[in-house]
């Protein structure tokens, strides 16, 4: 008997098509035995409950988390988060599973469930998106040293990790809906819930970072079963970053 | 970890991360920031808007830079603006100004009769218009990392988008059925394009390179919609927001529904209590020097 996996990508706005791609190849390559995986697009909240894991793509931060808002996606999201499923976000899904951004844009809401804070638009423009041909993810993708051009358009850093976990800041654990309050300063925060601060939650992990020419920003982090990258694995050729997501957070569940 | 910029991966990806979306025309900051709020994923960010371009008449030219700069200071999602076509010294001004995107637009009026601008040559992406696939592959052929359709804009009528976007899918049809390689360097030869460009889009089973958004007409959510279920990537609106009676609910309405195209019963809500559309006029009774359309090479 085939356990049944479903996993979402969520098809606000993005390059979503992308990631479907990428592991519609891989399970066409690997034909899982004890699986029967289904990759699905997710635009409304009932298509989200019966999933098993999410990617959230690449795109523009600020037009999925105000679309989400608006078609009743922001809370589900949420809600999927706390249940502790395996998620990741790539670029604009980093942005949107902070808990906290700078260089935010007015109105702009985050799903959280990372306890990072994110610069968006950390490198500037369009004119200074940037690709790195080859990288080394072997540490934590085995054999993986050489991955394919990880793309960083108008990319976002993790500029902190634990930021949260130890905190005893007590206007950050209680405050709900803190978004609006700080829009002034650019500045967004997800709201306390989104975090779950009862729960005992792993530390944020760095998993990968550029090197001393781009000041060792850190552009790769997990915490559990959540998986930010700053870059786009859905733009490269190479389907091993997705391969190990799939086989590392959604089908060891 | 040496990196590469501005190759068409980069250039091309950034269109890639705008799928989905709505690219709104905007003529000022105020507007440009009800663009981003209402969930817009990029803005054009123009002095007038094709409507008024059509009103007003006269020569098109290249928006000032300080407003552009004052837009792109106001917000944080991509800005592109729109240079005329072949004027390759408003792209580098634009280039130099870092926008995010050149818009190397028929709507504006032309600079040179004969050639585009050799958009290769830019770090800057490119964005163009195209009725038919010879004109999007060459198009791509001289640096175009995304493509348009040109439909016609300022009117508020979606026939001429929607002729565009048949015309292109008619034309990769013709080429998907090609056999043989001289039958496919004649194609090649009719639409003006290299051999290997047309061979790349048959071994690629006629997904162009690039991104294919529509534009010029659009007006309505079922509009950006129709477009939508008809294979397009994304859309981009004109007119169709900031002329109609209630521009903050049909940029919203517009959203949802490029997110939600395929889902009628979502499409009518969004359609609902708008007021208002912009006037628009009919592409028939345009003369034809008055299409816009027709501009470009």
């Amino acid at each position: 008997m085939k356990q049944k996996i479903k996993l979402g990508v969520l098809a606000i706005q993005g390059a979503f098509k992308e990631h479907i791609h990428h592991f519609e190849k891989i399970i066409e390559k690997e034909q899982y035995q004890d699986y029967e995986i289904e990759v699905v697009e997710i635009s409304q909240a009932d298509q989200l409950i019966s999933c098993n894991a999410l990617v959230i793509p690449g795109g523009e931060s600020t037009s999925i988390s105000i679309t989400a808002e608006r078609i009743g996606l922001l809370e589900p999201l949420r809600d999927f988060i706390r249940k502790g499923k395996p998620v990741w976000g790539t670029c604009a899904g980093l942005i949107l599973l902070a808990s906290k951004i700078t260089n935010a844009s007015a109105g702009q809401k985050l799903i959280g469930g990372l306890d990072i804070e994110v610069q968006r638009n950390a490198f500037g423009r369009q004119l200074n998106s940037f690709a790195i041909p080859k990288v080394d993810f072997s540490s934590f993708i085995p054999g993986c040293k050489d991955f394919q051009h990880a793309v960083f358009i108008r990319a976002p850093v993790v500029t902190a990790i634990n930021i949260f976990n130890n905190t005893t800041d007590s206007f950050i654990k209680n405050n709900d809906n803190n978004d609006k309050y700080f829009n002034n300063q650019s500045v967004v925060y997800a709201p306390s819930y989104a975090y779950n601060f009862e729960e005992k939650k792993p530390q944020v992990e760095i998993l990968s970072r550029l090197d001393e020419s781009h000041k060792n920003l850190i552009v790769a982090v997990r915490q559990g079963q959540i998986l930010g990258t700053a870059f786009h694995p859905e733009l490269s050729k190479d389907s091993r970053f997705h391969q190990w997501f799939l086989e590392e957070f959604v089908l060891k569940l | 970890m040496s990196e590469v910029q501005n190759t068409f991966q980069l250039k091309a990806g950034l269109a890639q991360m705008l799928k989905g979306g709505v690219i709104m025309d905007v003529v000022n900051v105020e507007q440009a920031l009800i663009a981003e709020r209402a969930g817009a994923c990029a803005v054009m960010a123009l002095e007038r808007v094709p409507s008024d371009i059509r009103k007003y008449g006269g020569v098109s030219r290249m928006s000032d830079p300080k407003f552009i700069e004052d837009i792109m200071n106001a917000v944080s999602i991509p800005v592109m603006a729109k240079c005329r076509i072949g004027h390759f010294v408003e792209a580098e001004i634009l280039e130099a100004l870092e926008v995010d995107y050149i818009d190397e637009s028929e709507v504006l009026t032309p600079a040179d009769k004969i050639n585009h601008i050799a958009k290769n040559d830019f770090k800057i992406p490119f964005v163009c218009g195209a009725r038919n696939l010879g004109e999007a592959l060459r198009r791509i052929n001289e640096g175009a990392a995304m493509i348009r359709t040109k439909g016609e804009a300022g009117t508020g009528d979606i026939s001429e988008a929607v002729n565009h976007i048949n015309i292109i899918k008619q034309d990769i049809e013709i080429a998907l059925s090609l056999k043989t390689p001289s039958e496919i360097q004649e194609y090649a030869n009719e639409l003006r394009v290299p051999f290997k460009l047309l061979q790349d889009l048959i071994d690629n089973k006629g997904k162009l390179p690039v991104v294919n958004f529509a534009a010029g007409g659009i007006a309505t959510p079922a509009d950006a919609a129709l477009c939508m279920q008809m294979g397009c990537d994304g859309v981009f609106v004109g007119s169709g927001i900031f002329k109609s009676a209630n521009p903050e609910k049909i940029a919203r309405a517009i959203v949802n529904s490029v997110t939600h195209y395929n889902d009628p019963k979502k499409i009518l809500e969004y359609s609902k209590d708008l007021g208002e559309s912009m006037q628009g006029i009919t592409v028939d009774s345009l003369k034809n020097f008055e299409k816009l359309s027709t501009r470009g090479w």
